[in-house]
Protein backbone atom coordinates (compact mmCIF):
# COMPACT_ATOMS: atom_id res chain seq x y z
CA UNK A 1 0.00 0.00 0.00
CA UNK A 2 1.32 3.48 -0.36
CA UNK A 3 1.64 6.60 2.22
CA UNK A 4 -2.08 7.79 0.94
CA UNK A 5 -4.10 5.95 2.87
CA UNK A 6 -3.46 7.85 5.99
CA UNK A 7 -6.74 8.42 7.30
CA UNK A 8 -6.00 11.96 7.62
CA UNK A 9 -4.97 12.52 3.88
CA UNK A 10 -6.85 14.56 1.29
CA UNK A 11 -6.24 13.04 -1.34
CA UNK A 12 -7.65 8.92 -1.83
CA UNK A 13 -5.68 6.00 -1.87
CA UNK A 14 -4.54 4.27 -5.56
CA UNK A 15 -6.08 1.17 -4.08
CA UNK A 16 -9.96 1.50 -3.21
CA UNK A 17 -11.99 -1.69 -3.01
CA UNK A 18 -15.30 -0.04 -3.19
CA UNK A 19 -14.64 1.45 -6.58
CA UNK A 20 -13.65 -1.79 -8.88
CA UNK A 21 -11.49 -0.39 -11.89
CA UNK A 22 -8.52 0.58 -8.80
CA UNK A 23 -8.29 -3.40 -8.68
CA UNK A 24 -5.90 -4.12 -11.31
CA UNK A 25 -4.57 -0.07 -12.18
CA UNK A 26 -3.12 0.57 -8.65
CA UNK A 27 0.53 0.09 -8.14
CA UNK A 28 1.03 -2.71 -5.56
CA UNK A 29 4.72 -1.19 -4.14
CA UNK A 30 5.79 1.48 -2.46
CA UNK A 31 5.84 5.22 -4.17
CA UNK A 32 9.20 6.20 -3.98
CA UNK A 33 10.57 9.68 -2.95
CA UNK A 34 11.75 12.06 -5.26
CA UNK A 35 14.98 13.77 -3.32
CA UNK A 36 14.10 17.46 -4.34
CA UNK A 37 11.62 18.60 -6.40
CA UNK A 38 11.16 19.04 -10.07
CA UNK A 39 9.85 22.62 -9.62
CA UNK A 40 9.98 24.31 -13.39
CA UNK A 41 7.13 26.61 -13.68
CA UNK A 42 4.30 26.39 -16.11
CA UNK A 43 3.05 25.38 -18.59
CA UNK A 44 2.48 28.68 -20.60
CA UNK A 45 -0.80 28.46 -22.28
CA UNK A 46 -1.00 30.44 -25.59
CA UNK A 47 -3.92 33.66 -25.17
CA UNK A 48 -5.45 31.65 -28.00
CA UNK A 49 -5.70 28.56 -26.67
CA UNK A 50 -9.32 29.71 -25.34
CA UNK A 51 -11.78 31.17 -27.58
CA UNK A 52 -14.70 33.73 -26.49
CA UNK A 53 -17.25 31.73 -25.50
CA UNK A 54 -15.70 28.34 -24.43
CA UNK A 55 -16.85 29.30 -21.11
CA UNK A 56 -20.71 29.09 -22.09
CA UNK A 57 -21.48 24.94 -23.10
CA UNK A 58 -25.10 26.56 -23.28
CA UNK A 59 -24.76 28.68 -26.73
CA UNK A 60 -23.09 26.03 -29.34
CA UNK A 61 -25.78 24.20 -30.43
CA UNK A 62 -28.87 25.73 -33.03
CA UNK A 63 -31.02 25.79 -30.00
CA UNK A 64 -30.27 26.06 -26.01
CA UNK A 65 -29.68 22.67 -24.55
CA UNK A 66 -32.20 20.83 -22.21
CA UNK A 67 -32.08 20.94 -18.74
CA UNK A 68 -31.74 23.19 -15.75
CA UNK A 69 -29.39 26.26 -16.57
CA UNK A 70 -26.82 27.65 -14.40
CA UNK A 71 -23.66 28.84 -13.43
CA UNK A 72 -20.45 27.73 -11.99
CA UNK A 73 -17.58 30.32 -10.48
CA UNK A 74 -15.32 30.32 -7.95
CA UNK A 75 -11.59 31.26 -7.34
CA UNK A 76 -8.39 28.94 -7.90
CA UNK A 77 -5.94 29.41 -5.25
CA UNK A 78 -3.09 27.86 -3.63
CA UNK A 79 -2.61 26.47 -0.14
CA UNK A 80 -1.25 29.83 1.07
CA UNK A 81 -4.40 31.64 -0.47
CA UNK A 82 -3.16 33.61 -3.05
CA UNK A 83 -4.74 33.41 -6.34
CA UNK A 84 -3.85 31.40 -9.15
CA UNK A 85 -3.81 33.80 -12.19
CA UNK A 86 -4.14 33.17 -15.83
CA UNK A 87 -4.30 29.31 -15.21
CA UNK A 88 -6.29 27.06 -17.53
CA UNK A 89 -9.61 25.14 -16.26
CA UNK A 90 -11.17 22.56 -18.06
CA UNK A 91 -14.37 20.81 -17.86
CA UNK A 92 -16.68 18.17 -18.97
CA UNK A 93 -19.96 17.02 -17.93
CA UNK A 94 -22.75 14.65 -18.51
CA UNK A 95 -25.97 16.68 -20.09
CA UNK A 96 -29.58 16.77 -18.15
CA UNK A 97 -30.25 13.12 -18.99
CA UNK A 98 -27.12 11.99 -17.84
CA UNK A 99 -25.17 11.26 -20.70
CA UNK A 100 -21.57 11.84 -21.90
CA UNK A 101 -21.53 12.98 -25.14
CA UNK A 102 -18.23 10.10 -25.70
CA UNK A 103 -18.02 6.85 -27.95
CA UNK A 104 -17.66 5.47 -24.47
CA UNK A 105 -20.75 6.23 -22.84
CA UNK A 106 -23.43 3.04 -23.45
CA UNK A 107 -26.29 4.35 -20.66
CA UNK A 108 -29.34 4.17 -22.69
CA UNK A 109 -30.08 7.90 -21.89
CA UNK A 110 -30.63 11.02 -24.90
CA UNK A 111 -27.55 12.45 -26.38
CA UNK A 112 -28.73 16.42 -26.55
CA UNK A 113 -27.60 17.81 -29.96
CA UNK A 114 -26.78 21.20 -28.29
CA UNK A 115 -24.83 20.14 -25.66
CA UNK A 116 -21.17 18.99 -25.50
CA UNK A 117 -20.28 19.06 -22.24
CA UNK A 118 -17.02 20.66 -22.68
CA UNK A 119 -15.53 23.46 -21.78
CA UNK A 120 -12.54 26.14 -21.10
CA UNK A 121 -11.55 28.92 -19.44
CA UNK A 122 -8.53 30.75 -18.22
CA UNK A 123 -8.86 32.26 -14.65
CA UNK A 124 -8.36 35.94 -14.47
CA UNK A 125 -5.76 38.01 -12.16
CA UNK A 126 -7.96 37.57 -8.90
CA UNK A 127 -7.79 33.92 -9.92
CA UNK A 128 -11.96 33.69 -10.78
CA UNK A 129 -13.31 31.56 -13.07
CA UNK A 130 -16.72 31.52 -14.25
CA UNK A 131 -18.97 28.94 -16.13
CA UNK A 132 -22.30 28.74 -17.60
CA UNK A 133 -23.86 25.17 -18.15
CA UNK A 134 -26.27 22.87 -17.41
CA UNK A 135 -27.30 21.02 -14.56
CA UNK A 136 -25.67 17.41 -15.10
CA UNK A 137 -28.07 14.20 -14.81
CA UNK A 138 -26.55 11.14 -12.36
CA UNK A 139 -26.45 8.07 -14.27
CA UNK A 140 -25.75 4.58 -13.84
CA UNK A 141 -22.53 2.59 -13.81
CA UNK A 142 -21.41 -0.80 -13.69
CA UNK A 143 -19.34 -0.71 -10.37
CA UNK A 144 -21.88 -2.67 -8.77
CA UNK A 145 -25.50 -3.30 -8.30
CA UNK A 146 -27.60 -0.34 -8.55
CA UNK A 147 -24.56 1.89 -9.21
CA UNK A 148 -25.28 5.38 -9.78
CA UNK A 149 -22.64 8.29 -9.79
CA UNK A 150 -24.26 11.51 -8.16
CA UNK A 151 -24.56 14.33 -10.41
CA UNK A 152 -20.91 16.21 -10.96
CA UNK A 153 -18.71 18.34 -13.45
CA UNK A 154 -15.12 16.97 -13.66
CA UNK A 155 -12.37 20.15 -13.69
CA UNK A 156 -9.34 19.59 -14.65
CA UNK A 157 -6.52 22.70 -13.37
CA UNK A 158 -3.13 23.27 -15.07
CA UNK A 159 -1.90 25.41 -12.33
CA UNK A 160 1.16 27.09 -12.37
CA UNK A 161 4.02 24.24 -11.65
CA UNK A 162 3.72 20.39 -11.86
CA UNK A 163 3.17 20.30 -8.13
CA UNK A 164 -0.64 21.91 -8.66
CA UNK A 165 -1.66 19.54 -11.47
CA UNK A 166 -5.26 18.65 -10.14
CA UNK A 167 -7.67 16.87 -11.84
CA UNK A 168 -11.22 16.09 -9.24
CA UNK A 169 -14.81 16.47 -9.31
CA UNK A 170 -17.14 19.25 -8.52
CA UNK A 171 -20.19 17.35 -6.37
CA UNK A 172 -23.83 19.43 -5.47
CA UNK A 173 -25.10 19.90 -1.91
CA UNK A 174 -28.05 17.86 -0.54
CA UNK A 175 -27.08 15.08 -3.20
CA UNK A 176 -28.56 12.02 -1.75
CA UNK A 177 -26.34 9.80 -3.77
CA UNK A 178 -22.97 11.34 -2.41
CA UNK A 179 -23.16 9.41 1.03
CA UNK A 180 -23.37 5.98 -1.13
CA UNK A 181 -21.04 6.85 -3.53
CA UNK A 182 -17.72 4.85 -3.88
CA UNK A 183 -15.55 7.36 -5.75
CA UNK A 184 -16.36 10.46 -3.40
CA UNK A 185 -16.39 8.30 -0.46
CA UNK A 186 -12.52 7.15 -1.71
CA UNK A 187 -11.31 10.83 -0.13
CA UNK A 188 -10.86 9.45 3.48
CA UNK A 189 -11.30 12.65 5.33
CA UNK A 190 -14.99 14.32 5.77
CA UNK A 191 -13.94 17.81 5.60
CA UNK A 192 -11.91 17.07 2.56
CA UNK A 193 -14.72 15.78 0.92
CA UNK A 194 -17.17 17.90 1.88
CA UNK A 195 -14.18 20.82 -0.32
CA UNK A 196 -15.69 18.85 -3.48
CA UNK A 197 -18.90 19.65 -2.63
CA UNK A 198 -20.12 23.43 -4.39
CA UNK A 199 -23.01 25.80 -2.46
CA UNK A 200 -25.61 27.30 -3.60
CA UNK A 201 -25.66 30.23 -3.98
CA UNK A 202 -28.59 32.90 -5.73
CA UNK A 203 -26.30 35.57 -6.79
CA UNK A 204 -23.59 33.64 -8.37
CA UNK A 205 -26.44 32.99 -10.96
CA UNK A 206 -28.50 35.13 -13.57
CA UNK A 207 -31.45 36.76 -12.41
CA UNK A 208 -34.53 34.82 -13.63
CA UNK A 209 -32.53 32.65 -15.60
CA UNK A 210 -30.08 30.20 -13.88
CA UNK A 211 -29.12 28.81 -10.75
CA UNK A 212 -25.48 29.40 -9.27
CA UNK A 213 -23.20 27.52 -7.60
CA UNK A 214 -20.08 28.54 -6.02
CA UNK A 215 -17.08 25.89 -6.06
CA UNK A 216 -13.74 27.19 -4.57
CA UNK A 217 -10.81 25.09 -5.79
CA UNK A 218 -7.27 24.80 -3.76
CA UNK A 219 -3.98 23.52 -5.37
CA UNK A 220 -0.69 22.83 -3.64
CA UNK A 221 1.43 25.60 -3.11
CA UNK A 222 4.17 26.37 -5.53
CA UNK A 223 7.43 27.58 -4.82
CA UNK A 224 7.68 28.25 -8.75
CA UNK A 225 6.69 31.58 -9.83
CA UNK A 226 4.86 31.73 -13.10
CA UNK A 227 6.91 31.49 -16.40
CA UNK A 228 6.22 34.85 -18.12
CA UNK A 229 5.03 36.75 -14.85
CA UNK B 1 -4.86 29.52 5.27
CA UNK B 2 -7.44 26.70 2.65
CA UNK B 3 -6.89 23.87 2.29
CA UNK B 4 -6.65 21.78 -0.99
CA UNK B 5 -8.79 20.23 -2.99
CA UNK B 6 -8.69 15.89 -3.30
CA UNK B 7 -8.14 14.39 -6.47
CA UNK B 8 -10.45 12.33 -7.94
CA UNK B 9 -10.46 10.29 -10.91
CA UNK B 10 -10.61 10.99 -14.55
CA UNK B 11 -13.17 8.85 -15.60
CA UNK B 12 -13.21 7.10 -19.00
CA UNK B 13 -14.89 10.06 -20.55
CA UNK B 14 -12.70 12.34 -20.70
CA UNK B 15 -11.06 12.21 -24.32
CA UNK B 16 -13.17 14.30 -26.29
CA UNK B 17 -12.89 17.28 -23.55
CA UNK B 18 -9.39 17.30 -23.38
CA UNK B 19 -7.89 16.17 -26.35
CA UNK B 20 -5.64 19.16 -27.84
CA UNK B 21 -4.18 19.60 -31.57
CA UNK B 22 -1.67 17.24 -32.55
CA UNK B 23 -1.67 14.74 -29.32
CA UNK B 24 2.01 13.89 -28.06
CA UNK B 25 3.51 16.61 -29.63
CA UNK B 26 5.83 18.67 -27.79
CA UNK B 27 5.83 22.39 -28.70
CA UNK B 28 8.91 24.28 -28.49
CA UNK B 29 9.73 27.56 -29.67
CA UNK B 30 12.53 27.02 -31.39
CA UNK B 31 14.32 23.82 -33.26
CA UNK B 32 16.98 23.25 -30.36
CA UNK B 33 17.91 20.11 -28.90
CA UNK B 34 17.53 16.97 -30.70
CA UNK B 35 13.94 15.59 -31.72
CA UNK B 36 13.07 12.57 -29.70
CA UNK B 37 10.23 10.04 -30.17
CA UNK B 38 9.06 7.87 -27.40
CA UNK B 39 7.25 5.27 -28.13
CA UNK B 40 5.30 2.38 -25.78
CA UNK B 41 2.53 0.06 -24.06
CA UNK B 42 0.90 0.91 -21.09
CA UNK B 43 -0.81 -2.34 -19.24
CA UNK B 44 -2.38 -3.27 -15.77
CA UNK B 45 -1.99 -5.69 -13.62
CA UNK B 46 -3.27 -8.43 -15.28
CA UNK B 47 -1.23 -7.57 -18.53
CA UNK B 48 -3.84 -6.35 -20.27
CA UNK B 49 -3.38 -2.91 -22.34
CA UNK B 50 -4.59 0.23 -20.93
CA UNK B 51 -6.47 1.85 -23.54
CA UNK B 52 -8.37 4.71 -21.99
CA UNK B 53 -5.84 6.84 -20.15
CA UNK B 54 -4.06 10.36 -21.12
CA UNK B 55 -0.54 10.62 -20.25
CA UNK B 56 1.15 14.14 -19.48
CA UNK B 57 4.49 15.05 -19.92
CA UNK B 58 6.97 18.08 -18.39
CA UNK B 59 10.88 18.41 -18.88
CA UNK B 60 13.31 20.91 -18.99
CA UNK B 61 13.79 23.08 -22.08
CA UNK B 62 15.83 21.67 -24.77
CA UNK B 63 18.71 23.83 -25.37
CA UNK B 64 18.77 26.64 -26.75
CA UNK B 65 14.88 27.02 -26.14
CA UNK B 66 13.18 29.68 -24.53
CA UNK B 67 9.85 29.86 -22.88
CA UNK B 68 7.45 31.64 -24.76
CA UNK B 69 3.48 32.62 -24.99
CA UNK B 70 2.52 31.05 -28.27
CA UNK B 71 4.73 28.25 -29.55
CA UNK B 72 3.43 28.80 -32.79
CA UNK B 73 1.34 25.20 -32.61
CA UNK B 74 -1.58 26.99 -30.37
CA UNK B 75 -0.63 24.09 -27.83
CA UNK B 76 0.76 24.96 -24.62
CA UNK B 77 4.61 24.96 -24.53
CA UNK B 78 6.48 22.56 -23.43
CA UNK B 79 3.70 20.19 -21.97
CA UNK B 80 2.48 17.15 -23.71
CA UNK B 81 -0.73 15.37 -23.35
CA UNK B 82 -1.56 12.28 -25.67
CA UNK B 83 -4.36 8.97 -25.00
CA UNK B 84 -3.39 5.45 -24.90
CA UNK B 85 -4.82 3.74 -28.16
CA UNK B 86 -7.08 0.67 -27.68
CA UNK B 87 -3.90 -1.38 -27.35
CA UNK B 88 -2.67 0.41 -24.75
CA UNK B 89 0.15 2.31 -26.92
CA UNK B 90 1.59 5.65 -26.89
CA UNK B 91 3.95 7.99 -28.82
CA UNK B 92 5.54 11.28 -27.39
CA UNK B 93 7.22 13.12 -29.97
CA UNK B 94 9.85 16.09 -28.24
CA UNK B 95 13.18 17.40 -27.79
CA UNK B 96 15.92 16.22 -25.75
CA UNK B 97 16.14 17.85 -22.65
CA UNK B 98 18.85 19.52 -20.98
CA UNK B 99 20.89 17.54 -18.78
CA UNK B 100 23.83 14.94 -18.01
CA UNK B 101 20.74 12.43 -17.45
CA UNK B 102 17.72 14.16 -19.41
CA UNK B 103 14.39 12.71 -18.50
CA UNK B 104 10.48 13.84 -19.07
CA UNK B 105 8.28 13.99 -16.00
CA UNK B 106 5.07 11.85 -16.74
CA UNK B 107 1.89 11.91 -15.74
CA UNK B 108 -0.54 9.01 -15.67
CA UNK B 109 -4.68 9.59 -15.48
CA UNK B 110 -7.18 6.71 -16.03
CA UNK B 111 -10.19 5.69 -14.71
CA UNK B 112 -9.26 3.42 -11.96
CA UNK B 113 -6.90 5.91 -11.22
CA UNK B 114 -8.06 8.18 -8.06
CA UNK B 115 -4.72 10.58 -8.46
CA UNK B 116 -2.15 11.21 -11.11
CA UNK B 117 0.28 8.65 -11.19
CA UNK B 118 3.80 10.23 -11.66
CA UNK B 119 6.90 8.37 -12.92
CA UNK B 120 9.72 9.66 -15.36
CA UNK B 121 11.62 8.40 -18.43
CA UNK B 122 15.16 9.02 -18.55
CA UNK B 123 16.75 9.15 -21.70
CA UNK B 124 20.29 8.24 -20.68
CA UNK B 125 22.45 5.42 -19.87
CA UNK B 126 22.06 3.18 -16.74
CA UNK B 127 25.07 4.57 -15.16
CA UNK B 128 24.15 8.09 -15.55
CA UNK B 129 20.62 7.70 -14.03
CA UNK B 130 21.92 5.42 -11.05
CA UNK B 131 23.84 8.70 -10.14
CA UNK B 132 21.05 11.05 -9.93
CA UNK B 133 20.61 12.82 -6.93
CA UNK B 134 17.19 13.02 -6.82
CA UNK B 135 17.10 9.44 -7.26
CA UNK B 136 18.86 8.12 -4.53
CA UNK B 137 16.57 5.85 -2.91
CA UNK B 138 16.58 3.88 -6.09
CA UNK B 139 20.80 3.93 -6.51
CA UNK B 140 20.84 0.16 -5.63
CA UNK B 141 17.13 -1.06 -6.65
CA UNK B 142 16.57 -3.30 -9.54
CA UNK B 143 13.59 -1.04 -9.85
CA UNK B 144 15.16 1.83 -11.84
CA UNK B 145 15.67 0.04 -14.68
CA UNK B 146 12.02 0.67 -15.12
CA UNK B 147 12.45 4.38 -15.53
CA UNK B 148 14.58 3.88 -18.69
CA UNK B 149 14.00 4.16 -22.32
CA UNK B 150 15.49 1.87 -24.36
CA UNK B 151 16.90 3.31 -27.85
CA UNK B 152 16.45 1.48 -30.66
CA UNK B 153 17.78 3.93 -33.47
CA UNK B 154 18.83 7.47 -33.07
CA UNK B 155 16.50 9.66 -31.52
CA UNK B 156 14.27 6.28 -31.05
CA UNK B 157 13.29 5.25 -27.41
CA UNK B 158 11.06 2.48 -26.48
CA UNK B 159 9.71 2.48 -22.68
CA UNK B 160 6.70 0.77 -21.38
CA UNK B 161 4.31 1.69 -18.45
CA UNK B 162 3.04 -1.06 -16.40
CA UNK B 163 0.52 0.39 -13.54
CA UNK B 164 0.57 -2.59 -11.66
CA UNK B 165 2.55 -6.46 -10.77
CA UNK B 166 5.53 -7.64 -12.02
CA UNK B 167 7.97 -5.47 -13.25
CA UNK B 168 5.47 -2.41 -12.50
CA UNK B 169 6.58 1.00 -13.03
CA UNK B 170 8.24 3.31 -10.27
CA UNK B 171 5.82 5.60 -9.24
CA UNK B 172 6.66 8.45 -7.27
CA UNK B 173 5.06 10.05 -4.38
CA UNK B 174 3.81 13.39 -5.60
Amino acid sequence: MNDMTRPDAIDPPYAHPGYRSTSLRAPKEELVRLAGAFDIAGPLVPQGFVKSGDNDLTIHGKSAPLGEKMVVAGRLLDEDGRPIRRSLVEIWQANASGRYDHPGDQHDAPLDPNFTGIGRTFTDDEGNYRFVTIKPGAYPWQNHKFAWRPQHIHFSLLGNAPVQRLITQMYFPGDPLLPIDPIFNSVPDEQARQRMVSTLDLETGIEGIALGYRFDIVLAGAKSTPLGT
Amino acid sequence: MPQRTPSQTVGPFFHEALRWKEPGKVAFASGGGERIVITGRMTDGSGQPVGDAMIETWQRLPAGDAPAADSGSGNPYGFGRLETGKDGSFRIETRMPEGAAPFLDVTIFARGLLKGLRTRVYLADEAKVRAEPMLKDLASSSRLATLLAQRAVKGEYRWDIRLQGDGETVFFAA
